[in-house]
């Protein structure tokens, strides 16, 4: 558990190659993934709640490229997975994804927050 | 020294996605290796994207395949003219692919590979004139199969073959062999495997290692172990797909 909580979510290596530097470059990627991120989660539960098969598939779609731009490879395969198998995937299962995915994503949302703190205030 | 690059030969360009993390991205990366890509605006979606098109007149624009009100072949269809090319912008193996690949169309996977945009944008100013997507978009009204119009790239420019008179596919390792109605024959540098699956639920399969067949062109398959095409000639079908072959050929 401790592994767990002392795991790293988050690569900086793409946002620091598109930002050459640029300490302004780097906050705004970094706010707007602390900005996009919950609101497409609340979207995700949402859609989870009301088993909304087609919705998910679109927030995952959607979410997919953020991520693997911030090197969050955790999670690439299973919304890769929820992606092409949304309609026929049980739901025990889609349900264990999504829950995985929202964990993740709480953890990387708050190494972002960390990373702005510490860096940028 | 490099030529400093002035309005008068800039490219205009707009994009069409309803991502704001995209957007940001894409036109970083524009400006940082591309200065001669000017974007004149965003659309955040597609009917923002459809006014954007209308009051900017961009050479190029770069757009989402999905996005929330529609999709972007829904977006260039409701459009008057196209007269910019296109570049599509789609996740990783989205299902739309498989229609940019049919009609070989342009197309950049997010988050957007230097080497791809380099590419994408080498390729839009060596051949900035042509566009299939006005043929993407006829062939995706076409409801009869058979009739829609395969695309593919050839050393000497493009080969548009259309479905109902492709009769065989032979595939020798890295080429292939297209046998058209009217005894002709097209070679292409694609594999089998490739063709495949830019033909899937079109009406074609793959009876042996060597050979896709199109089913209209079937004359008959009496002994199950080899078919005979409208143009008389005679393809084996392998062991392992006899039953998968006769399924289909029942079937579909």
């Amino acid at each position: 558990m401790k592994a767990e909580q002392n795991k790293t979510f988050v690569s900086l290596s793409n946002l620091q190659a598109i930002s050459r530097g640029d300490p302004n470059r780097m906050l705004k990627y970094l706010n707007q993934f602390k900005e996009l991120i919950p609101e497409r989660l609340e979207q995700l539960k949402h859609a989870l709640s009301k088993e909304d098969r087609k919705n998910i598939r679109q927030i995952v779609h959607k979410m997919s490229p953020q991520l693997q731009f911030f090197g969050i490879q955790d999670i690439i395969i299973p919304i890769q997975r929820l992606e092409f198998e949304y309609e026929t995937i049980p739901y025990f299962e889609l349900e264990s994804i999504i829950n995985d995915i929202i964990y993740k994503l709480e953890g990387a949302m708050s190494e972002v927050s960390k990373i702005i703190k510490t860096q940028f205030e | 020294m490099s030529k400093p690059t002035t309005i008068s030969n800039s490219i205009k360009s707009v994009i069409i996605d309803d991502d704001p993390f995209i957007q940001d991205l894409l036109i970083d990366k524009l400006n940082q290796y591309f200065p001669e890509i000017e974007v004149l605006g965003v659309g955040n979606n597609g009917k923002e994207g459809i006014l954007k098109i209308q009051s900017l007149q961009p050479d190029l624009v770069f757009l989402d395949v999905e996005m929330n009100d529609m999709t972007g072949f829904e977006m260039l269809s409701k459009l008057e003219g196209i007269h910019f090319k296109t570049i599509f912008i789609t996740s990783y193996k989205h299902y739309a692919i498989k229609a940019i690949r049919f009609n070989a169309l342009d197309y950049l996977l997010k988050p957007f590979d230097l080497e791809e945009l380099k590419n994408a944008i080498k390729r839009f100013k060596k051949n900035h004139s042509k566009d299939n997507v006005p043929l993407a978009l006829s062939n995706l009204k076409t409801k009869n199969i058979s009739e829609q119009i395969l695309v593919l790239k050839t050393q000497q420019g493009e080969l548009h073959l259309q479905l109902k008179n492709i009769i065989i596919i032979e595939g020798d390792r890295n080429y292939s062999y297209i046998h058209l109605t009217n005894n002709k024959k097209e070679l292409v540098s694609k594999t089998l495997s490739n063709i495949e699956d830019l033909l899937e639920g079109k009406g074609f399969f793959r009876c042996h290692k060597s050979y896709i067949v199109k089913k209209s062109h079937i004359t008959s398959y009496k002994n199950s172990s080899s078919i005979l095409l409208s143009n008389g000639s005679i393809v084996p079908i392998s062991r392992r797909k006899k039953d998968v072959f006769k399924d289909w050929y029942e079937n579909n």
